[in-house]
């Protein structure tokens, strides 16, 4: 089996992307509107389009069990995509937010989503029967600006959020008649809707990109602008962690991330490749790209010397290339868990701003 | 009624709840240390003169970087800043590669490179104060020239060059070391030096 | 004095090639707007600290990251009065075609002789090492380009001083 699946599917950026559980179907958010691709053979063919939304499509994410798609968008507005006969209908989502919509994440139960917003709310979504649509409670404080990123913590209660703030928070989104009151956990006892059960800051302070939760949910890691990954080990209720650890790589900012077990971190972002972090309470360390670049030959076109020392010279730099050495050829925006078993991540999927969608075994 | 345009008012500066009123504070870290004042540095910097007299520039720029007053004020800033570069520029060419590996490996090497990394920006941004804040020269030439859309500056190769090139090639070599990991922090960091 | 441009330019490139790490961000102060944050300045948490690289008194850059967008200013050497007016007359010449540059700004931040914006639609669209490069290539280029124009008006206006100063032979 190759290395890895490269599709590239078109010359846009992608938001965000998903597969459904069967991985036959992608979703990719593309400007305006989801595509849905269905796999023939070794490729993913266009098979439907989702258009309803009026701004730049933000987040997409499928429901593996129920099969309903979750869109959002810059246009304010999130829309549940069901299924009929007919094709793919929309039901608009009562967000109640004014700015735009960033992020949405269904939660495991699939009872519920989270919405995050520019209007520095999360709205968290769910089902009215009597009504026969999807409303929101809103998580507020106290959040002081947009929201980037959000993660479900395998409970469905608790929710770990990232903003341009620079706090990633875990809060309790806990709605009565939808959720079972959660085990006492380090991160909280009682857990009544918006209780912060942490709150946490970088030295360097930069915007967080991306969160996650542990498979197990008792660790946070979150990567931020200032191109760190941090991990987080509640101790318990109201106390500060028993740990909180801070990798400051030399990369450029990573704009996502997804725990592979508990010892272990993939991360992926402006550096187009991915990278494993290693570690546990003790500490952390970087690990190195997932990418392996040795086989790469040099081009034959190979230049005079005095070319070379004339382009070190006036330019900082000693060869000038169109084609980048990563496979992806642009920032990396999503990365997600492609297969996995008990937390342990078998193979993975990462979208990006040049329009591929790359499955990578680890 | 006193006259109040009322058309200018900037109202949402008024709101606290407007994003323009971003509290900035928020963003610096608990583990902020206390601030220092200007006397503060002055004596820090005694010492790392000291230092860098009894042939030890190592210890010197580890020194001036740990004891960096993030937390002072604007005048202790700019004289630990003068201590900085003043390391700096004390420190040969052919011994930066040796001195930045010692200084940037260690506990707490990875924080002492961010912090010189700001030390660099910081050193090229206002040893060539911007020409907003300087007084206008007059112009060079005699007569009017015609061109009174451009405004006089100070021409001529410009002054600074010297230590500017110390501050480049110390920039160079802690790119390689560091990577520009350093330098995405320096913009995020909002404990400036 | 003549310090090799290697080690400007270098500091350059990597202080560009931290700063454009920049995505799509819609604005938090007005609705479906979505706007290059660093010239709109409507919320300080998302302008990061700017950065200053000079090579000397007269040469410098400065980098103001945000978000989605990156403004990169750049002041031209300019030795003496002509290449003052030169570098004038051919800023203002590039920036009156503004819109044929994509990522030229139409008028330069103070103190700085041109400004470039480039935002997270520049970056989709063109490799941003690409964009780098042309940032580069075009500070060395505008140097020379300026010593050119120079001497061509040198030696044009010496022509001109010895035909007129011919009939009083």
């Amino acid at each position: 089996m190759a290395a890895h699946q490269v599709h590239h599917l078109f010359h846009a950026p992608i938001a965000d992307h998903s597969f459904s559980s069967d991985k036959k179907t992608l979703a990719v958010a593309r400007e305006n509107n989801v595509e849905l691709y269905q796999q023939s053979g070794n490729k993913f063919a266009l098979s439907d389009e989702l258009k309803g939304h009026e701004k730049t499509v933000t987040s997409v994410d499928i429901a593996p069990n129920s099969g309903r798609i979750v869109t959002c968008s810059q246009d304010r507005n999130a829309y549940v995509w069901e299924q009929t006969p007919t094709g793919w209908k929309p039901t608009l989502v009562l967000l109640r937010i004014n700015r735009a919509a960033t992020f949405v994440r269904w939660s495991p139960s699939e009872q519920k989503f989270a919405v995050g917003s520019g209007a520095r709310v999360i709205a968290v979504c769910y089902f009215e029967e009597e009504n026969d649509w999807w409303i929101s409670k809103h998580l507020k404080k106290p959040i002081r600006s947009t929201i980037t990123t959000l993660a479900w913590h395998p409970n469905s209660v608790l929710l770990a959020a990232g903003s341009t703030d620079s706090h990633a928070r875990v809060f309790s989104s806990f709605i009565k008649g939808i959720d079972t009151r959660p085990e006492p956990s380090a991160w909280g006892e009682r857990l009544p809707f918006n209780t912060i059960c942490g709150e946490y800051l970088n030295d360097t302070a930069g915007w967080i990109q991306g969160v996650a939760f542990s498979p197990s949910g008792s660790a946070l890691a979150f990567t931020g602008h200032d191109s760190s990954v941090t991990v987080v080990y509640p101790s318990a209720p109201e106390q500060p962690p028993r740990a909180m650890l801070n990798i400051a790589t030399r990369l450029l900012p990573l704009n996502s991330l997804i725990w592979n077990g508990e010892t272990e971190i993939i991360a992926a972002g402006h550096d187009c490749e991915p990278f494993r972090f290693c570690g546990d309470e003790n500490g952390w360390q970087l690990a190195g790209s997932l990418e392996n670049k040795a086989g790469e030959v040099r081009g034959a076109r190979e230049e005079s010397a005095l070319n070379m020392f004339r382009q070190m010279d006036l330019k900082g730099q000693a060869q000038a290339d169109t084609k980048l050495k990563s496979t992806h050829q642009n920032t990396v925006h999503t990365i997600r868990a492609h297969e996995e078993a008990n937390g342990v991540v078998s193979s993975f999927s990462t979208s990006g701003v040049d329009g591929r969608v790359v499955i990578w075994n680890v | 009624m006193s006259q109040i345009n009322y058309r200018t008012i900037n109202v949402d500066a008024l709101d606290p709840e407007s994003s323009a009123n971003f509290p900035m504070e928020s963003l610096l870290p608990a583990t902020l240390p206390q601030a220092a004042s200007a006397s503060d540095a002055a004596s820090a910097a005694a010492q790392v003169r000291q230092m860098l007299r009894g042939g030890d520039p190592e210890g010197a720029l580890r020194t001036v970087l740990d004891t960096a007053p993030l937390g002072g004020d604007d005048r202790a800033k700019e004289v630990h800043l003068a201590t900085v570069i003043d390391v700096l520029q004390g420190i040969r060419q052919g011994e930066m590669t040796r001195i930045l590996e010692g200084v940037c490996s260690g506990d707490g090497g990875a924080e002492r490179a961010d912090c010189l990394m700001k030390y660099l920006y910081k050193g090229m941004s206002s040893a060539a104060p911007g020409s907003g804040t300087q007084t206008p020269k007059k112009p060079v030439s005699p007569q009017d020239t015609g061109f009174s859309q451009i405004q006089a500056r100070n021409l001529g190769e410009g002054g600074g060059g010297q230590q500017m090139s110390v501050l480049l090639s110390w920039h160079e070599r802690l790119v390689e070391i560091a990577g520009t990991g350093s330098i995405v922090r320096v913009m995020t960091d909002r404990r400036t030096v | 004095m003549s310090q090799s441009l290697r080690p400007y330019l270098q500091a350059v490139r990597s202080s560009l090639t931290a700063a454009l790490t920049i995505s799509n961000f819609a604005s938090q102060t007005s609705e479906r707007h979505n706007c290059p944050e660093v010239e709109a300045n409507s919320s300080p948490e998302i302008l990061l600290n700017p950065l200053h690289i000079s090579r000397n008194e007269n040469e410098k850059v400065k980098i103001e990251p945000s978000y989605n967008s990156v403004r990169i200013s750049i002041r031209i050497k300019q030795a003496d009065e002509i290449e003052h007016i030169l570098v004038h007359k051919f800023t203002r010449f590039l920036t009156q075609r503004a819109e044929s540059f994509f990522i030229l700004r139409r008028k330069p931040v103070e103190g700085y002789d041109i400004s470039f914006l480039i935002t997270n639609f520049h970056t989709e669209k063109m490799l941003t090492h690409k964009l780098i490069d042309f940032v580069i290539e075009f500070m060395e280029e505008v140097d020379k380009e300026i010593s050119e124009m120079k001497l061509f008006l040198n030696a044009r206006a010496r022509f001109v001083a010895e035909s007129f100063l011919t009939p009083f032979d």
